[in-house]
């Protein structure tokens, strides 16, 4: 499996312009005139987290500043600045109520996954990882019945949980899908790593930093710090969910016998549709 | 900051499964698809409906009300504007734009009232402002 993307060389500077589609999909003379974009889609899904659940800027900046607490030791990383909470709600107002360092760069790159088969693998001069689940699942706008403060994740994850055989609990290292800060909280919430509306809480006070919280996540510094080469947005959490359970992160950010991790990604818009896929993998 | 679509609107396309709704619009009616099989409306208009995919869905007149379920100001654009899904009185709730208002007024909850919005050459689109 291979991702190669540029869309920053491309020119796709910004989320806050429609992105153009299909006239002729079904969705688009009830899209199109309103002019949904990828930042204030995801600032809706905030906006009603927060209406329903209490969720606050602050809880959310918590988790920019855990990704930049990560990707100073990136030397890649596009943003490799340690970022406070304040500073996330000094940047300016995106789409309320998403601030811009709420939301990830936009950047090139590319990545790749071999998958071989175990007599092939048991061969190979590297530590081995093992897929031992994984979950698909799709949401949809469902005829106008929808709850936007749920993400596909409450669907792939549990199936993925279900065939690992583990439960949120054990996993030591999480790689969880970043385009906004509200993204991740809501796959947290709905990979049952907190209860729903939970999420708020569960990532403030540095949480999610490697050696500091309870979950580290996003250790190369993720979409919101380091990367985010287009679509196919998971294989950068794949490779460094690889790297943790192989003991090759940096060290400074390495979780300590990391033996079992997940990688959960989104593909386009928790607004309105949106693919949802979580993988559990193991230490062999 | 005042918001309302003073940018302009694409015009919807036109289609067989949309004709319909827009020369309702057309005209100042506010049309919503409703399923005869399993006699729920729904949004965004399909020919099939999307709960238990029956093939005779009509177009029934919808009463314009609604309240906001939830909300953003997009603010980093030339003309700021206010999108939303709007939970409509029939029961499902639509993408749409809230218009008429000031930014600061717009709260998840409020009740709103249909305007129509004129695009570009084509026929207007369904957006709200506070009722």
């Amino acid at each position: 499996m291979t991702l190669a993307g540029k869309p920053r060389s491309e020119g796709m500077a910004t989320g806050t312009a429609p992105r153009a589609r299909d006239p002729n999909q079904p969705e688009a003379p009830w899209e199109a005139p309103y002019a949904i974009t990828t930042a204030n889609g995801y600032a809706m899904c905030a906006m009603r987290h927060m209406y329903e659940y209490g969720t606050t800027s602050e809880q959310l900046a918590w988790v920019k500043v855990a990704a930049s607490h990560h990707a100073r030791h990136n030397p890649h990383a596009m943003l490799p600045e340690v970022v406070t909470v304040e500073d996330v709600l000094n940047s300016p107002l995106i789409a309320d109520p998403l601030h811009r360092l709420d939301c990830c760069v936009i950047s090139d790159g590319g990545g790749a996954i071999v998958l071989v088969r175990p007599e092939i693998a048991k061969k190979l001069k590297r530590p081995l990882v093992r897929i031992i689940g994984v979950g698909e699942a799709v949401k949809h706008l469902t005829g106008g019945t929808f709850d936007l403060t749920i993400s596909g994740a409450a669907r792939a994850g549990p199936m993925a949980f279900a065939e690992a055989g583990v439960t949120a609990a054990d996993i030591k290292y999480a790689s969880i899908y970043d385009s906004f800060t509200i993204t991740v909280i809501m796959q947290l919430e709905d990979l049952g790593f907190c209860p729903k509306g939970a999420g708020g809480k569960f990532v403030a006070d540095g949480n999610l930093i490697s050696g500091v919280g309870k979950l580290p996540f996003n250790t190369d510094g993720g979409g919101l710090c380091n990367n985010h080469p287009a679509n196919r947005g998971s294989m950068t959490k794949v490779l460094e969910a690889v790297r943790q359970l192989r003991g090759e992160a940096h060290p400074a950010v390495q979780v300590k016998n990391c033996d079992l991790a997940l990688a959960q990604g989104t593909g386009f818009q928790l607004a309105t549709r949106h693919g949802s896929a979580t993988m559990i993998m193991e230490r062999e | 900051m005042a918001a309302f679509a003073s940018r302009k609107l694409a015009p919807p396309v036109i289609t067989a499964e949309n004709k319909t709704f827009f020369e309702a619009a057309r005209q100042g009616r506010f049309l919503i698809p409703v399923c005869t099989a399993c006699n729920r409306a729904h949004w965004y208009p399909r020919a099939i409906c999307p709960f238990c995919a029956g093939d005779k869905v009509e177009w029934r007149a919808a009463a314009g009300k609604g309240t906001i379920y939830t909300f953003s100001v997009m603010r980093r654009v030339k003309e700021p504007y206010i999108i939303a899904h709007v939970t409509l009185a029939e029961g499902p709730t639509m993408l749409t734009n809230i218009v008429a208002c000031d930014a600061h007024e717009v709260r998840i909850g409020q009740p709103v009232t249909l305007v129509f919005q004129d695009t570009d050459g084509g026929p207007p689109v369904p957006m709200f402002k506070p009722a």
